[in-house]
Order: structure tokens, then sequence, then C-alpha cells
């Protein structure tokens, strides 16, 4: 049917004044991809689809929020007036509100899982360096706009969490304090901060598309990888259409399940997604007994808490997420995927379950023995890219198979 | 390989998991649509109460419903009889225009000619749109006859009623525009009624 | 499928995770009463907020006419009228304390309780406040400040149910008031949650439906090739 509709004298009308017709044909439908590819590789077409959610669903909630900080009765603002305005008054209000509280988890949820299969099968290897940074860009970039949204709805959380992060891009040395005075606007998170966080939430996902969109175009380049880590002969490739437009909507059909299962029946997320502490109006004199930031900013964030240097510690986050540029040349290993590599394959997974330990870390109370764990798992995680040279560069590899 | 392709079927799958998709896609579109819908508390302010006994006799009070300016006048006596005697100076003496802008000048309550000439369901309190039906700016009100209170702003014949200072429409203390007036219409009609003896409910 | 196994397990430890990391640490565990919606309990409920709980405390994001307007509350005309005085409609439910009158009785501003069930822990936490008065063992804390599962115990509202030494027989009734209440609170953080879960079945039951569809296709469509 999709044939028929390509070949109708409309679309070859726009095809020989645009060409999309054939863009089509050939990054949609014939595009040779691997056969073998397991369900890891479903995450990048959820990322995206979650991704069309969110901006769906902020669209919608930018009509009626108001990014004011001006004081309402109560203690309250207008800005966390007008979330409960669309949570009560506004048609289906409470509904575009949690898909969109629910989305910015899933995406980041779809998106550690992405990098995971990255790693895993060693998508990051020649000649998809590019891609691997892209990829990292585009991390940086969504964990730049949580940051600027998780201000929005101005509660305790969202008020302390970004005092607390804007004080550390302060303590940068030379430079820190003309960032935090241009990102706060003020002398601390005010009504101008606000608003101007408010216009980069807006901004920095229509980044995060184009970014998205060179994404796609360098994968196409070089196509994708697969479980084996070995290139496919031409026997070992399908059209994408129908093989992976079937596999990719099967897989859309289940994350709905899931994401459909918090929308509706648990949107605070036990707490993770929505925290208690974000319903209370934001106030400049009691800070929360517990500040912490949502869980996928946890990991970065107990690195950051490991160090008792302030500027250690921040030096140690930045180097955390820089370092993950690297991985491509630091991995000096010739087989890609984990599967055959077993030494590599150890220290992955060691690696995963470092940020795993971090995480959780990252969001309770830390008491001694805890402090230690964090310790010992933040050795783990730079572990990984310190020893990555030495062992990739000797390693036993397993005999890989002929082809797919 | 070892099975003959079962075209019947697959196209089934494929027809009803389109089907199946597009029926969700539209579902989805529903609630978002429907968000911009006036929202609850747009819609409960949509109608204003109003208790009408605070209003003195004679006096004019003007009050909001939905963002609109209301004049509620209540009437004397004396000023329902000067609604008489002025028929063939009004361009539209029974509210029988059609304004055809989304405003109306006659009411499915005017049933009799006494409820045309009043424009009231109880002919002691007007209740109109405050703007002039000219281009909407709000009359000032001058219920005594003559000209003694209100010089040659008004004409010798003036019965009472309101003035626009814009551009100088007249209107009588039924709201009715007068001949001479810029104004096309006699003030518009808000929908009202009476929830209690002395209580309107506006929307 | 090999990786099923490795996504299957992540996802579990994140999953057996959670809820253990929202418990809050070191407090008493809540009493749990049995929290309904249904309309008595919810008038109820509002009834012991606008006598008792008003006295302090404001929910500005519930308004009078949504007392009436919200079906699962559905109060009458008459009833909302009785309650609001002459307060319009429209306007939210606030108290007449002002903050500096109750920084000056009480040391602190009491909060609004519009979203209070899920600004804390939820409506099992605000039974168990209200039924939680005790006498402080250490003795430092005044009878009808001392609470039980208010951390640091040292609460600055004073026992709003007179829980604290009430008469045995009385039990029960400051029981279903406390109990009513914090479903009436539990119902106005979150008025549409009744509609939420009823649609949250419907979508979920469709989309069951419209993924077995999908798998259906897609191992059809995969017999073509050999994997």
């Amino acid at each position: 049917m999709i044939e028929r509709m390509l070949n109708t004298p409309l679309a070859q009308w726009i095809d020989e004044r645009s060409g999309v017709v054939g863009m089509i044909r050939k990054h949609l439908i014939e595009y040779p991809t691997p056969k073998n590819l397991n369900y890891m590789w479903n995450f990048g077409s959820l990322a995206m689809l979650v991704l069309a959610l969110q901006i769906l669903s902020g669209i919608f909630l930018a009509m009626f929020y108001k990014p004011s900080a001006m004081v309402t009765e109560g203690g309250y603002t207008m800005a966390f007036d007008s979330v409960q305005r669309i949570m009560r008054d506004v048609d289906y209000g409470w509904l575009i509100r949690y898909i969109h509280a629910v989305g910015a988890s899933a995406f980041f949820f779809l998106i550690y899982m992405h990098f995971a299969r990255g790693l895993y099968y060693g998508s990051y290897k020649k000649p998809r360096e590019l891609l691997w940074i892209v990829g990292v860009i585009i991390l940086l970039t969504m964990q730049a706009t949580a940051f600027f949204g998780y201000l929005l709805p101005w509660g305790q959380m969202s008020y302390w969490g970004a005092t607390v992060i804007t004080n550390l891009f302060g303590s940068v040395p030379i430079v820190g304090h003309f960032i935090l005075e241009l990102l706060r606007g003020g002398f601390s998170i005010s009504d101008p901060t606000l608003n101007r966080f408010f216009s980069l939430h807006y901004l920095f996902p229509m980044i995060l598309v184009a970014i998205v969109v060179f994404h796609l175009h360098a994968l196409h380049v070089v196509h994708s990888n697969n479980p084996t880590g070995v290139e496919p002969s031409e026997k070992g490739v399908v059209p994408f259409h129908p093989y992976y437009t079937v596999k990719d909507l099967f897989g859309v059909g289940v994350f709905l399940i899931a994401f459909c299962y918090f929308v509706f029946f648990n949107p605070t997320g036990w707490g993770f997604m929505l925290e208690p502490d974000n319903f209370s109006p934001a106030s400049s004199f009691t800070t929360p007994a517990h500040i912490a930031p949502l869980w996928y900013l946890t990991p970065w964030y107990s690195i950051l808490r490991a160090f008792p240097d302030k500027l250690v510690g921040i030096i140690a986050m930045a180097l955390s997420m820089l370092l993950l540029f690297f991985i491509p040349w630091l991995d000096r290993g010739r087989v890609r995927s984990a599967r055959y590599r077993p030494m590599y394959r150890q220290m992955v997974i060691l690696f995963f379950v470092s940020v795993l330990v971090l995480g959780y870390c990252g969001h309770v109370e830390l008491t001694q023995t805890l402090r230690l764990i964090v310790r010992i798992a933040t050795a783990v995680y730079f572990g990984f890219f310190l020893f990555l040279p030495f062992v990739t560069k000797h390693e036993k590899t397993r005999p890989l198979p002929q082809d797919v | 390989m070892s099975e003959p392709t079962d075209h019947k079927r697959r196209n089934f799958l494929w027809g009803l998991a389109s089907g199946l998709g597009a029926a969700g896609v539209a579902g989805m579109a529903v609630p978002f649509v429907k968000s911009m819908l006036p929202a609850a508390d747009t819609l409960a302010a949509s109608t204003t109460e109003y208790d009408v006994s605070t209003v003195v006799p004679g006096q004019l009070v003007v009050i909001a419903w939905q963002g609109i300016p209301v004049f509620v006048v209540h009437r004397t006596e004396k000023m329902l009889e000067h609604l008489d005697g002025h028929y063939f100076r009004l361009k539209d003496p029974e509210s029988h225009a059609d304004p055809s802008n989304g405003h109306v000048v006659e009411a499915t309550w005017m049933k009799t000619k006494e409820q045309r000439i009043s424009r009231a369901i109880k002919p002691q309190y007007l209740v109109t749109n405050a703007h002039c039906t000219h281009l909407g700016c709000i009359p000032l009100f001058k219920p005594s006859a003559g000209q003694a209170e209100w010089g040659d702003t008004v004409p010798t014949w003036w019965p009472g009623g309101f003035h626009c200072p814009c551009h100088g429409s007249l209107y009588d203390l039924a709201g009715r525009v007068f001949d001479g007036s810029p104004a096309p219409y006699n003030l518009y009609l808000v929908p009202y009624k009476y929830t209690a003896e002395t209580k309107i409910l506006i929307g | 499928m090999k990786t099923m196994p490795w996504s299957a397990a992540i996802l579990g430890i994140i999953i057996a995770c959670a809820p253990a990391a929202a418990f809050a640490e070191g407090t008493l565990p809540l009493k749990h009463p049995h929290i309904t919606m249904d309309k008595k309990t919810l008038q109820e409920g509002a009834e012991v907020f606008v006598n008792i709980c008003m006295g302090c405390h404001s929910a500005k994001f519930m308004t009078y006419g949504d007392l009436m307007h919200y079906p699962e509350i559905g109060m009458t005309r008459k009833q909302v009228d009785a309650i609001r005085g002459s307060k319009p409609l429209i306007d939210g439910m606030t108290t007449a304390l002002t903050a500096a009158d109750a920084k000056m009785s009480f040391g602190k501003v009491p909060p609004d309780l519009s979203v209070i069930t899920l600004s804390r822990r939820g409506p099992d936490y605000v039974y168990s406040i209200l039924t939680g008065f005790k006498h402080d063992p250490s003795g430092r804390i005044p009878d009808g400040h001392y609470n039980a599962y208010f951390p640091g115990n040292n609460i600055a509202m004073p026992d709003p149910l007179a829980w604290f030494n009430h008469d045995p027989k009385d039990t029960k009734k400051i029981e279903e008031q406390a109990r009513s209440v914090s479903s009436f609170l539990a119902f106005i953080a979150e008025p549409h949650q009744i509609k939420r879960r009823l649609l949250g079945r419907y979508v979920i039951a469709f989309l069951v439906l419209l993924t077995v569809v999908l798998w259906l296709l897609k191992r059809e469509v995969w017999k073509d090739i050999e994997h």
C-alpha cells in the first residue's frame, strides 16, 4: 500500500521537486539493516517517539503555564498556581502534565538503555565514532533541557535543586561568577531566572531535534551495528521495511503499555518522577531535609558528592561525562561486540553496575557505609576508562562468526 | 523458508494493525484538542450572580460578566413613565432588529408590548450590556428629564436615559436608541434570569 | 534474544529498588486506614475540613463551586451555600487566619492543604498525624504537641481532633473524622484521579490488544527470514 501511495502522480510531482519520495525509499524502506538485531536496538526509535511526545505535551502545557515567580496568596507563585490550574481546570490538563513528567523519566531511561547497547556491542567503534560523539552531545543537551524544565513548577525541589546546580557552575574558577549571573539574572534563583529557564526549556528541544536529525543522518552513512559486531554480508541484511518497521512498532506497543501504566496508575512514580517536596511551594527560607536531583541525574550527583573538596568534586563530575566522548579511542581492541570479548564484557558490566550503585546512592541520605560504597563505585566508574586502553590492547577475544 | 507466504493473513494483520493504530492516534488527539476549550475556572466565571436589591431606586450600577460591563438600573415609577411619549423618535422602539454580530436586542421573554417597551423581565430593573452599539464606549447615565441637569448636551425633549460621550448617541431609560444617533441598535441585552425575588444570574 | 535477560535484570533491579528507596528513613510505620472516595466519605470529610481545619488552614486550589461541580463530592447548591457564607463560588477555600497571626500564635504558618497528601506521605500520613497525639515519654514536649508520627515529634499544630486523652467511647467517632478528612484531602490533591484510573483501564486494554496484533504481525512478517 505504501508503494501505491509513493507511485501516485501527486507523489511523483513532489518527488521531482524535492526528492522526498526517493529519500523515503532509500532511508525508510530499502535501507539495509542487519537481520540479527535484537530488542536492544529498539531503544533509539523509542527515544525518538518520546522526544515527539515531550514536544507535543510541552507545547500544550506552554499554553497554560505562567513563567512568573510573582507571589500569590498562601506563599505560592503564579507559576505553581498555573500548574495547579492545568491539573484541575484545564480539560485533560492532568493527562498532558503527567505525560510530560513521566515522559521525561522515560526519555532518560530509554537513552541509558540505548547507551548500554552501544557500550556493550561496540557501536562506538570505527566507523561509528562520530555517531557516538553526537550521542553524548544529545545526552548533555537532554540534561540541560531537564535542568531548565525542573525549575518551572517552582516547588521546593525546583528552587533548591536549581540553587545547588547553579552554585556549582558558579564555583568554576575565573568564569564561574559570570556564568552564575548569566544563568540567574539576579542574586538568587528568582523571577528573571524562571523566565529565562522557560525560554531555554522551549529552545533546547528544538536544538535536540536538529542534533537527532544529524545523528540519524550519520547513522545512515555507516549503517547499524549488530550483536555480533561483524559487518554483515549481502545475505545478512534485510530492507528496513517491513522487517524493522514492524519490529519497531511492536516495541512501541510494549513501551506504551509500560508508559501508560505510569501515566494512569502511578504518575508520581513512587516519588521518583514527581517528588513529594515539589508539591510544596518554593520557599527561600526553608531548605528541604534532603535535596537530590531526579533519579536520572543521580549518578553524576553521586560522583560530585564522593569528593570532600568542592572543586575536585565538580571536576570529577565534569570528567565523568567528558570521558564518555573518548571511549572510541580509549578502547583499542579490534573486536566490537562484548559477546566475543570476555574481559571487556566483565569490565563493561561492572561499569553498568557502578552507575546503578551511584544512581541509588545519589538519591538517599549518605551514611558512613554508603559513603564508602560511593567511593568504591566512583573508583570502578573511573577505573573503567582508565583500564580500557590497557586491557583492550592485549585482550584475548573469542573467535568471531563469519556473518551475522 | 518452510511455508509459503500467507498473504491473506499478512494483509489482514497489516489492516488490523493500521486500523487500531489510527484509532489510537485519533483517541490520543482528543484530550489535546479538548484541553484548548475553555477551562473549568473560565467556565465558572461565565456566570455572574447579582442581588439587584442592592441598587438604590434611580441608581445605575455597573457590574462585570465575562469581562463585559453590564448596566443595572433600578427604575422608579417616574422613570418608567418616561419610557412613553417619544415612540417616533426611536430607531427600533419595539426591539425587532437583528444585529447579526453575536449580540441581541430582543429576548425570548419579550412577549408583551409592555415588555418590549421596558426591555426588562421585571420592569423596575433594567439589565443591559453597557457598551454603546456604535463603537463600544460606555454611555453616561443621564436619568433626569429635560436640560436642567445636563445643559445642551441633551436635546430639549430629553426624557432621561443614556448619552454616549464618544460620538453623541442617545438612548432612553430602556436603552432604546434615538434617531440621529450614530449607534445603529438599542443597547444589547445580556442573557439573565431571576433565581430569587431580587437575585439575577447573568450568563 | 540473549540480551533480554540482561535488560530484564537491569529493569528488575531498578524497579525493585524503587519502593525501598522511596521509604522515608527512621520514622514510625504509618497507620493504614481504609481511604475511600465515595460521596458520603468525601462530604463528611469536607465538613470536617471546613469546620475544623479551615480555622487555620486554607485549601486555595479547591473552590466552593468545586464542591458542587466535582460529581465525586456532588454537594448540592444548598449545602455549598451553607458552607461558603458570603464568599463567591469561584473563591478558593481559604482560612480567615492571617499568616502574621498564625506565626504569633503557633510559631509557624499552617501550610495550605490543597496538595498536602502529595507533598507528604499520603493520606495515611495525615490520618496517622491526626490520631498520633500522645504524651511525650521524655516529658519535654507539651501534651497536644507531641506527635508520634511527625518527624522530630514536635508538631506546631495543636491536636485538632482532640485525640489526646479522648474518652474511649469517642474513639470510633474521631477515627472516622480523621479517615474522612484524610480521604477528602487525598481527593482534592488530585480531583481527577478516579477518572484517570478509569480511563487508564481502557487505554491499557486497548494497548494490550494493539500490541498483540503488532506481535502477530511481526512474527508473520519475519517468517520470510531465517533468523
